[in-house]
């Protein structure tokens, strides 16, 4: 508890309040933007965050990744274009209530439901991260890799389309990894004579070139970067009373837990989670036919959802120092830069800094809430941000933080490289969550493993017998086999009414 | 073609290339654990295996007709764009951040643009602050260096 209050005092010092006001502001604009999100803000501000000290740099990266998550309703709302896809659900009824005159209603919901989320979530991973923590300090090399491997697995078995684009993505994701020293031995794999290489590619390096670089350049070439106007009509107030809040409540606590356990699991954050939500509270609605036409419960539940995801996915980035999703994943690269690594010892040896990571989410959740308050009749303006510009300025970070990665050019260079990569995964369909996931996971994934069969004297036996791993291994298995005898079925149940019908005709 | 088969093409391309040079990672005599090529053949097999089943997947599908993932001119403006982006790394390795910053800026700003209209004056305006701008904050505010120029080193 006294580390916790020790964090807070952190927190609410005077520099540290000012960052996370800027932060949180400039990660609403960011998550507000169609194209923008808190992925970004976060790859942005990594190189910054090199001259700085461990907890400032912290205070930086969560303000904004608090901001850019909660933002995503703000467009979705206005113009029916989600931040991100965290907010997908948010544009069935939050926009139809813009059409109906209600944006001021719409925004007050999500706003408050942002913080419901957000809020609720950080408490929940406060305390349970310290416990998962010690347990898993009694795991060995084979539940690390079991659990490494279920992640890689998860992420992409739940890649949109086709499994084998996901194992394909994490594949590539592994095969950057194992570029420089290998995690035992030291020998270097694929360098081919580079000595930059032998440190391997940098994580932002990657980061920025694949998301930032890419996605402006991408976005550019479809024709993407331009918006509608949003139609907005009364915007005072808050929007929403402690009444609107009661009626909603079953909604907003299914809301929550599904939020907080989808958030949980490696891949499925609140890109999934709001749908999720959405889905059941339509299901226990008395009118399920007004939602999709602008009923306020449809925003209560797809807002409290993604936010809470939030709150789960640090959960086991803290007590595990396993990323659940892309931006979790930049985070961990933020400690790494740092020197530390997430995970059980992090907790436990340094609670301090472990605590600042929940203060700081939570003073940044409290921050956003009054800033969307104070700023809500402002929201339609962010949208109007001229892309052109803002995506040249974007550009330019992306050199500086590539050039400060080793004050070399080399690493401006692995980022173009590393954009021509994306550019050809996107036109691919491959999705990039798996490869983020399995670049994060690769040298803990092989060091475990190797460790593993080492402690056991070469056998491998070890991970099927020991439960918690065998567990992990048999769930991974099931990851990758449903989704294949799924989409089977599927082709059969639709090639049986063809038959049937070839029958009848004959 | 579909895009599938391709991709599964450019996937097996890579995987002879990385399964080659795997060949050069010096595997240490007498080890209890696998060694240094067993990810890196692991990473080559997931992605030979997925790229077979995208090949055949392109294959049974190629009667489908493919959306294109870029609308017509779109390849051209992203290989445009993407070559701007590495003329600006040269410049920049040989004339450094400050002479290339707000040359390019100006350029990805016509680059991105879209159909907006934009002025040259205002533009090279922007181009002027935002490099001044961008090297106080990095260079004053965050200590970061920024590249000097080959040529002026």
């Amino acid at each position: 508890m006294s580390e916790y209050i020790n964090a807070l005092m952190i927190c609410l010092q005077p520099v540290n309040l000012l960052l996370i006001v800027a932060m949180v502001s400039l990660g609403i604009v960011f998550g507000a933007i169609p194209g923008l999100s808190a992925t970004l803000g976060i790859a942005l501000l990594l190189p910054v965050t090199f001259g700085l000290s461990t907890e400032t740099s912290f205070v930086l990266l969560l303000a904004i990744w608090i901001g850019g998550v909660s933002g995503t309703f703000i467009s979705a709302v206005l113009i029916g274009i989600p931040g991100s896809s965290s907010a997908i659900a948010t544009c069935f009824d939050g926009f139809p209530m813009t059409k109906n005159g209600e944006a001021g209603k719409a925004l007050g919901i999500g706003m408050t439901a942002s913080f419901i989320g957000t809020v609720g979530s950080v408490v929940l991973a406060t305390v349970l991260s310290p416990v998962i923590a010690d347990f898993a300090l009694h795991l060995g090399p084979w539940e690390y890799f079991s659990l490494c491997f279920c992640a890689i697995t998860l992420v992409a078995s739940l890649s949109k389309g086709n499994i084998f684009k996901g194992i394909m993505a994490a594949g590539i994701g592994l095969l950057m990894g194992c570029i420089g020293m290998d995690p035992i031995n030291g020998a270097t794999r694929f360098t081919f004579g580079n000595v930059y290489l032998t440190a391997g590619v940098s994580t932002v390096a990657q980061m920025l070139g694949m998301f930032a670089m890419c996605q402006i350049i991408r976005d550019s070439a479809k024709g993407e970067a331009s918006m509608p106007d949003a139609d907005v009509g009364k915007m005072k107030g808050l929007g929403v009373g402690f009444k609107d809040i009661i009626e909603n409540i079953r909604t907003i606590l299914f809301a929550f837990v599904s939020g907080v356990w989808i958030g949980f699991l490696p891949g499925m954050g609140s890109g999934i989670s709001n749908m999720v939500a959405y889905g059941y509270a339509k299901s226990i609605s008395k009118d399920p036919d007004s939602f999709g036409k602008g009923n306020p419960a449809g925003v209560w539940a797809s807002e409290v959802a993604n936010n809470a995801s939030l709150g789960g996915a640090l959960i086991p980035m803290m007590a595990l120092g396993i990323p659940g999703d892309g931006i979790t994943a930049m985070l961990i690269a933020g400690l790494t830069i740092h020197g530390l690594q997430a995970g059980p010892l992090f907790m436990t040896e340094q609670p301090d800094l472990a605590m600042l990571i929940f203060a700081c989410v939570m003073v940044s959740a409290i921050i956003t809430y009054i800033i969307q308050i104070v700023t809500k009749r402002w929201f339609p303006y962010i949208l109007k941000v001229p892309y052109h510009y803002l995506y040249t300025v974007i550009l330019v970070i992306c050199y500086i933080g590539g050039y400060g990665i080793s004050n070399t050019m080399f690493n401006i260079y692995v980022m173009l490289a590393l954009c021509f990569l994306a550019i050809f995964m996107s036109m691919a369909a491959l999705p990039t969550s798996p490869l983020v996931l399995a670049f994060i996971l690769s040298s803990k994934l092989e060091r475990y493993f190797r460790q593993g069969i080492s402690y056991a004297h070469g056998s491998y036996a070890e991970f099927f017998t020991r439960p918690l791993s065998a567990a992990l291994l048999v769930i991974s298995v099931f990851c990758v086999v449903w989704p294949l005898y799924s989409e089977h079925r599927k082709k059969m149940a639709a090639a049986a009414p063809a038959v049937q019908s070839d029958v009848n005709d004959d | 073609m579909r895009r599938d088969t391709k991709t599964g093409i450019a996937g097996l391309i890579g995987c002879a290339f990385f399964l080659l040079a795997s060949q050069s990672i010096k595997q240490p005599a007498k080890l209890l654990e696998p060694g240094p090529r067993l990810f890196p053949y692991v990473a080559v097999i997931l992605i030979a295996m997925s790229s077979v089943a995208l090949i055949i997947k392109g294959v049974k599908e190629r009667k489908i007709e493919e959306k294109p993932y870029f609308p017509k001119g779109g390849i051209l403006k992203i290989s445009k764009s993407y070559l701007m982006l590495v003329a600006y790394a040269i410049a920049m390795t040989w004339l450094g951040f400050l002479i290339t910053t707000p040359f390019a800026t100006v350029a990805f700003i016509y680059d991105l643009k879209g159909n907006s209209r934009v002025k040259l004056v205002p533009s090279v305006i922007i181009a002027v602050l935002v490099t001044a701008g961008l090297y106080a904050m990095f260079v004053w505010g965050f200590q970061v260096k920024l590249p000097a120029g080959i040529l002026f080193e």
